[in-house]
């Protein structure tokens, strides 16, 4: 592909990417990924769901920069420059706001749950950082959170959800701590 | 561990009673002084002492006197009788001392509880109960829910319970836990700041809210937690966000609407901090124009902190209101080359219009979040055999001041607990003599065992004065830390931080301590040692107790004179407020305190015992002789309830 067509593909892309497709983003040592598309994730509710069948794909989106180490590096030092680590801690096992290290999420801790948290901001007090952050930068944060280790595999989105995953070994989740400071 | 500490008290006691047989006529003579001295214009009958409850014969001494001599002066200094506590600190003063003596060094170990109260809400409580008339009042936390508790009856009920719905933002805007310091009464209104930075003005009689002003915008990460004063028709707010990136502010609203009459910054240039041709700091580097502008880089004041989220101060005979200024913003001083005036100090303003007249600054250039916002306690003591009408604060650098109230001019700055960041102040300048070695600039290393922590060799909770001993008591934090500077960048609604940390026990261990201090001569008489934090505040009373907490909740009375413990009690959770006491409508005096641990005192939470999370008030009395007959349900239904029970548990065996 020469590079006139990837500048108009990635222009078109762009432009699809404001209809609620997915995006593809090109970028230096994270590669080319594809993010997830603004009407997957808007089907993704704070609560539990009421009547009906629940929209369990959405839920478990996967981060497109999961398995990348610069990508998590990248997030690492957003999470320092955005003043994240003031009040989650530079170790981010909470101070002024939740430790975000253990496995208890208020708001869920799917990757597509803890990346509208940090895009849509939190009731009390957590800012919202969709106008500020690119997507892809959102996702970088995402994928240092899930470094740390207590987030939730996106295909157990739905059994961190239901608090089933305290006795799996097959996650790396340490114990379900973080209650009591819980504001 | 109470047996072991019990133990170490009463060698300390002993040691203390060695000491004072040669300095107590000394004492004595310095409290006549200074008690005839703070309240000199007010007669001093006897008759005022006739408002007293009973008096036990134990607590005779010579100084008993003294006791009708402050009785007497307290309407000048906003106390309206001997039994009410309706300000935060009691008086005008701050000193947190009750003339209440029916409990006392000869009967405390009688004190049970007579009834408590719980508002339910997990987080520090910081603040200390009110009681005006027949009623006590107390607020809780966030969401800062009001109650009123009826004293005239069974196990106090709620008489009312104001809600002001403030705003979840605030709870992540805090740095500290959502706590609130404290509450007031005045003009027939109960006043307070809730989190979400509005004052509001409740009708005590009804609950009903009379006004409400919004002081600051909470998404900018300004939040509300002082207790304001109110001084004849003026409520003093001040802002809390030091670690948030705010400037720091002290608010003035009508006490009848709550509109905003005037507004003073702790930084920038003289307009915005009112200052004009009567200001005059006593040192030569305080002096100058529009040093809260030009001792920063370019425009760095603007988010230079200096939150006034401190307690305040006013002495009715110069008119003049004192409060302190928070740490200096960002934390990391490479940010902000410069002295960074006026945070981490202390300003004396006029009452009715806030023009500065005099300031002081504590630690210039911060490094270390040594704020300036502990209470000012305002006393007339002997300094040198003279006179001296002083303002005393024990600040979280470590050093006690004693400076004279009306020039700023520091008589005495000793250290009262451990600290090694400076090895003294300059007797010239005033300034802290730094030691390099815990310079924590350059930022992005780590420099260890820096003396106190961040929290400081004392934080918030306030300290007590006793007319009758002449002594303060203070509860002190013995806690270091590890410190790494961080560069950090000012965006609204985060913190303007830029520090990474760790935090330890300071030498032999233990974390609190409780102290007697003479200020005069800036000495430590004697010494309590606790294994947790003694994060709480402090009252003292005509009985000669002191009374204070523990962050494991161990509740204590010790003699004000000897510092050997009388009584202790177990509660629910670790106590971080400042216990108070009144006279109820039976005639008898009760002590107060709130319990929930939280704020500061979280800094040692992975400390093994370390409590969890309360929220219950405790009230005592003397054998709970005084607690009412409760209303019971009828005997009839009782024991048949009773019997029922009985019989089921037969018939399962």
């Amino acid at each position: 592909m020469s590079c006139s067509r990837v500048l108009v593909a990635a222009a078109f892309l762009a432009m699809v990417s404001c209809k609620g497709e997915p995006e593809l983003v090109r970028g230096g040592a994270t590669g080319e990924v594809t993010l997830p598309s603004k009407g997957d994730l808007s089907q993704i509710p704070l609560g539990d769901f009421a009547g009906g069948t629940p929209n369990l794909v959405a839920t478990t989106i996967a981060n497109p920069y999961a398995n990348s180490a610069a990508a998590t590096k990248e997030g690492e030092q957003l999470f320092q420059q955005m003043n994240c680590a003031d009040c989650h801690g530079y170790d981010a096992k909470g101070g002024m706001g939740p430790d975000l290290t253990d496995a208890f999420w208020r708001y869920g801790g799917s990757p597509a749950e803890i990346y509208k948290s940090i895009y849509e901001g939190r009731p009390k007090g957590m800012p919202a950082w969709g106008a500020s952050l690119p997507p892809q930068q959102i996702w970088k944060i995402v994928s240092y959170v899930q470094s740390l280790g207590g987030a939730f595999p996106p295909r157990l989105a739905n059994a961190g959800r239901q608090g089933n995953l305290g006795g799996l070994d097959s996650v790396n989740l340490v114990s379900m701590k973080g209650v009591q400071d819980e504001h | 561990m109470e047996g072991a500490v019990s133990a170490s008290l009463r060698r300390e006691a002993e040691a203390t009673r060695a000491r004072w047989r040669g300095t107590v006529a000394v004492v004595v003579v310095g409290t006549l002084l200074a008690a005839c001295g703070t309240r000199e214009s007010e007669g001093r009958s006897p008759a005022a002492d006739s408002a007293k409850g009973d008096v036990s014969s134990s607590t005779a001494s010579s100084a008993e006197n003294v006791t009708g001599a402050r009785a007497a002066g307290d309407a000048k200094w906003g106390v309206r009788s001997d039994g009410e506590w309706t300000m935060p600190a009691r008086d005008y003063a701050n000193t947190r001392y009750s003339p209440l003596d029916e409990i006392n060094t000869g009967n405390a170990s009688r004190l049970r509880v007579a009834w408590t109260f719980s508002d339910g809400e997990p987080h520090g409580h910081e603040g200390s109960p009110l009681v005006a008339g027949n009623t006590m009042y107390v607020v809780t936390p966030f969401p800062n829910t009001a109650y009123a508790l009826d004293l005239t009856k069974p196990g106090a009920p709620i008489k009312w319970k104001y809600d002001p719905n403030p705003s979840p933002i605030a709870v992540g805007k805090a740095c500290c836990d959502v706590v609130i310091r404290g509450w007031t009464l005045a003009d027939g209104k109960l006043i307070y700041n809730t989190l979400d930075d509005h004052t509001v003005a409740v009708d005590t009689a009804t609950g009903k809210e009379v006004w409400r002003t919004q002081t600051a915008d909470v998404e900018n990460g300004t939040t509300t937690t002082m207790a304001p004063l109110v001084v004849k028709n003026l409520v003093y707010v001040g802002n809390s966000g030091g670690e948030m990136g705010v400037q720091g502010q002290l608010t003035a609203l009508d006490l009848k609407t709550g509109k905003i009459v005037w507004r003073a910054y702790s930084t920038g240039p003289d307009s915005m901090v009112r200052i004009d041709s009567n200001f005059h700091p006593y040192y030569k580097w305080m002096q100058g124009k529009n040093l809260g502008a030009t001792t920063w880089p370019a425009d760095a004041w603007k988010h230079g902190a200096g939150s006034v989220w401190g307690w305040i101060s006013y002495d009715p005979d110069l008119d003049y209101i004192y409060y302190g200024t928070s740490n200096t913003g960002p934390w990391n001083g490479a940010q902000r080359p410069g002295l960074n005036l006026w945070t981490s100090g202390v300003f004396a303003r006029k009452a009715d219009d806030g023009m500065a007249r005099w300031a002081y600054v504590f630690t210039p250039h911060n490094e270390w979040d040594y704020d300036g916002v502990n209470e000012n306690i305002l006393v007339d003591q002997p300094i040198n055999g003279q006179m001296r009408k002083v303002m005393v604060q024990f600040n979280r650098n470590g050093f006690a001041y004693t400076i004279d109230r009306q020039t700023g001019q520091v008589y005495v700055a000793k250290p009262f607990g451990h600290e090694n960041w400076a090895s003294g102040i300059d007797t010239t300048t005033m300034m802290p003599i730094v030691n390099d070695q815990k310079r924590t600039e350059p930022p992005g290393r780590w420099v260890n065992d820096i003396c106190p922590a961040d929290i400081g060799v004392k934080d918030e909770q306030p300290a007590a004065f006793s007319p009758r001993t002449g002594l303060f008591y203070v509860p002190v934090e013995n806690i270091c830390m590890n410190y790494k500077g961080r560069e950090v960048s000012y965006i609204a609604g985060t913190p303007y931080w830029g520090a990474d940390m760790t935090r330890h026990a300071g030498p032999g261990g233990n974390y609190g301590e409780f102290i007697a201090w003479d200020a005069g001569t800036g000495r430590k008489m004697w010494s309590v040692p606790e294994r947790f934090l003694v994060y709480s505040g402090v009252l003292v009373t005509g009985g000669d107790l002191a009374f204070y907490g523990t962050a494991d909740g161990w509740f204590r009375a010790v003699d004000a004179r000897t510092g050997k413990v009388l009584w202790s009690e177990k509660l629910g959770s670790g106590i971080i407020s400042a216990p108070m006491t009144y006279r109820a409508p039976d005639g008898h005096q009760y002590v107060a305190v709130m319990t929930g641990i939280g704020g500061g005192a979280m800094t040692i939470k992975a400390l093994p015992g370390f409590p969890a999370r309360g929220s219950t008030m405790y009230v005592f009395a003397l054998d709970g002789v005084s607690k009412p007959v409760p209303e019971t349900p009828q005997q009839g239904l009782q024991s048949k309830t009773s019997s029922d029970a009985g019989n089921k548990n037969k018939g399962k065996h």
